[in-house]
């Protein structure tokens, strides 16, 4: 990515600076039709099974804030994007994008919102990356010259600004990536959607693109990000803050530090040279300690158990004076911080599984 | 609706075509076959049709080929929408579209506009293959010629919006296209006056607009007569645009609308 070239943003586009949130969810649900077999559909042709998308999703991004959503395949992540651009109806709840209903709306959101399609083929692939970017910027409505004048400035920005005339056709999965997204950037958006926008990048160009996110597009464009990815690294070094859906259920949202410690983290690391010890073993039999795997060290002869220890840190002390009580060797036993990916894991453990139960055990009192 | 929007689209149509050379050089070269054979079947058909086409022009060759004209504009109505959107939900272009700032009915006009350009360039090369083998336009009723195959192409674009309908919900137009223009070729007088056709299915052709519109165009472009004559068949055909656009708006509407909230606009 190039030094951008884009203006800065306009006054209409200054009203970023205002407080008022960039995008409101609440109570956002969606359900789509099962697909059935031939068979179930002779049977009971009238009848349609629905699979839940969203459930329920309440939440708030503010202006210029770079928003991760995370979450496993199917999570729901990407039908969230599409109602937030206009592309699918909700059920239930009502979603905003700058005080404008999504649904109510849907063409002052589409002012003010760019999703990223992902879809490579959605571009013009007979066309160069000018004309594709030309011709965006005409429906978004500039004009011959401004969209001529963009196209450049955004083809310089992405690293596409030496493809001449070449057919998009012709592009690497990479550079196809890169144009959706500079397409995206045409209208100058206030909220940008990214899904996934780094998965088709080497990882070079992938640090380049995340850099140009943070410093271009937040930085200087003052632009609402909301992104979409499944490389929880990504989300931690850009997001101010993240969301963890899945199965359709918000379970967690906020900075990554106050989900670990809305989580009970408790996982601590401790290295010994016996790992057979009897007394490390009695204090996982006493259920003192829980989830514990261990590994080599680089250092010969030292092992490492990482075990979670309930109870804050007044139990981490007293499991520390009962293992050297007990003559465990111990060099070391140290707080471990979560990746977020762990994070994320255990949060879709939890609260994934609790809500699970109570949905159970409500079906049984029904 | 933006002028802007629509030229955009269609420029971005023109390039893309234009990538397929051969295709397009064959596509005009492809006429000069069509045009030779038909001559010389018309010629000798002539003394045949003669009296049944006295009204319409009177010379087979000519009326043949308002007929064929008139057929090609009423296919690209029927077909150009649907192939459009069917394109466009397989490709992910639709759904990028959509997400843009630019009405539907720009969006729609704009991407079928190059067919309708491509049409007209091979009407026009059609023409003058014919005015070499004889055939005489009224060139003062150009006017109202234009005006009636503007009516002809208006009355069958619904046919396209519905289509497109049935492509959003079903991902396909069913026998809609092949039904409505094999009726109307066969009953819209594209080959044959409709005075010969059966008294028993005469009644239906009643129904298709092609027969009103297509009446009325050889009149006025091939007998020369005033727009006034042809009133009541272009009033016919007019009633035929209002009610089937009513029509066609209104499955477009809803078909979108389910499309949105079943999420189907990009799945093929």
């Amino acid at each position: 990515m190039k030094e951008s070239l884009i203006p800065a943003p306009s006054e209409d586009r200054g009203r970023l600076s205002e407080p008022a949130p960039a995008v409101v969810l609440d109570g956002l649900t969606k359900s789509f039709p099962s697909r059935r077999g031939w068979l179930e559909t002779i049977r009971h042709p009238r009848s349609t099974k629905y699979q839940e998308v969203l459930r329920g999703v309440s939440c708030t991004v503010r202006a210029g804030e770079f928003f991760g959503l995370l979450g496993p395949n199917g999570a729901g992540k990407t039908t969230l994007f599409k109602i937030l651009a206009t592309l699918v109806l909700p059920d239930a709840g009502t979603a905003t994008v700058a005080g404008h209903d999504v649904v109510q709306d849907a063409r002052a959101v589409r002012r003010v919102l760019s999703p990223v399609i992902a879809d490579e083929r959605s571009l013009y692939w007979r066309l160069s990356s000018r004309e594709n970017l030309e011709l965006y910027g005409s429906l978004q409505g500039l004009d011959r010259r401004a969209a001529r004048v963009r196209a450049g400035e955004l083809l310089e920005v992405v690293g596409l600004d030496d493809t001449g005339e070449k057919m998009v056709g012709s592009f690497s999965s990479g550079m196809k990536q890169r144009l959706l997204i500079a397409r995206a950037l045409i209208a100058s958006p206030r909220v940008l959607l990214l899904d996934e926008p780094t998965r088709s990048l080497d990882p070079i160009s992938a640090r380049r693109f995340r850099a140009f996110l943070r410093e271009e597009i937040t930085g200087r464009q003052k632009c609402t990000v909301l992104l979409a990815t499944h490389n929880a690294e990504e989300a931690l070094e850009l997001c101010d803050r993240v969301a963890v859906l899945n199965h359709g259920e918000l379970l967690a949202a906020g900075t990554a530090q106050s989900i670990a410690r809305d989580m009970g983290n408790d996982r601590y690391r401790l290295w010994t040279s016996d790992p057979g010890h009897p007394g490390i073993a009695a204090l996982a039999g006493r259920g003192v300690v829980q989830a514990m795997t261990s590994h080599q060290s680089d250092a010969p002869g030292w092992t490492v158990i990482e075990m979670d220890v309930p109870g804050g840190l007044d139990r981490a002390a007293q499991v520390v004076a009962f293992l050297t009580e007990q003559g465990v060797p111990i060099a070391r036993f140290e707080y471990a911080e979560l990746s977020l990916a762990d994070l994320i894991e255990r949060v879709v453990e939890q609260r994934g599984t609790n809500r699970e139960s109570v949905r159970m055990s409500g079906d049984g009192d029904a | 609706m933006a002028m802007r929007e629509i030229l955009s689209l269609i420029k971005a149509s023109f390039h893309t075509a234009l990538s397929y050379r051969l295709s397009m050089v064959l596509s005009l070269g492809s006429l000069l076959f069509t045009v030779v054979p038909l001559f010389f079947v018309a010629r000798a058909l002539q003394p045949t049709m003669a009296k049944s086409i006295s009204t319409e022009g009177g010379v087979y060759f000519a009326f043949l080929l308002v007929g064929m004209i008139a057929y090609t504009y009423i296919s690209v109505s029927v077909n150009a929408i649907p192939s459009v959107v069917s394109s466009g939900v397989a490709t992910g272009t639709l759904e990028a579209l959509l997400a843009t700032r630019a009405p539907l009915p720009s969006l729609l006009l704009g991407l079928i506009g190059y067919n309708f350009l491509w049409t007209t360039v091979r009407a026009v090369v059609l023409l003058i293959a014919g005015m070499l083998f004889g055939v005489h336009l009224a060139w003062g009723q150009l006017g109202s010629s234009l005006l009636i195959l503007a009516l002809i192409v208006l009355s069958y674009l619904p046919f396209g919006l519905i289509g497109a309908a049935l492509m959003l919900a079903f991902r396909t137009t069913g026998p809609l296209a092949s039904v409505v223009l094999i009726l109307s070729g066969l009953l819209g007088g594209v080959y044959y006056p409709t005075s010969v056709i059966p008294a028993g299915i005469q009644q239906l052709s009643a129904a298709v607009p092609l027969t009103y519109g297509l009446r009325a165009l050889r009149r006025t472009l091939l007998e020369g007569v005033p727009f006034s004559a042809v009133a009541p068949d272009v009033i016919t055909l007019v009633g035929f645009v209002v009610l089937l656009t009513s029509v066609g708006l209104l499955a477009l509407a809803e078909a979108l609308h389910y499309a949105r909230r079943a999420g189907t606009l990009a799945q093929y």
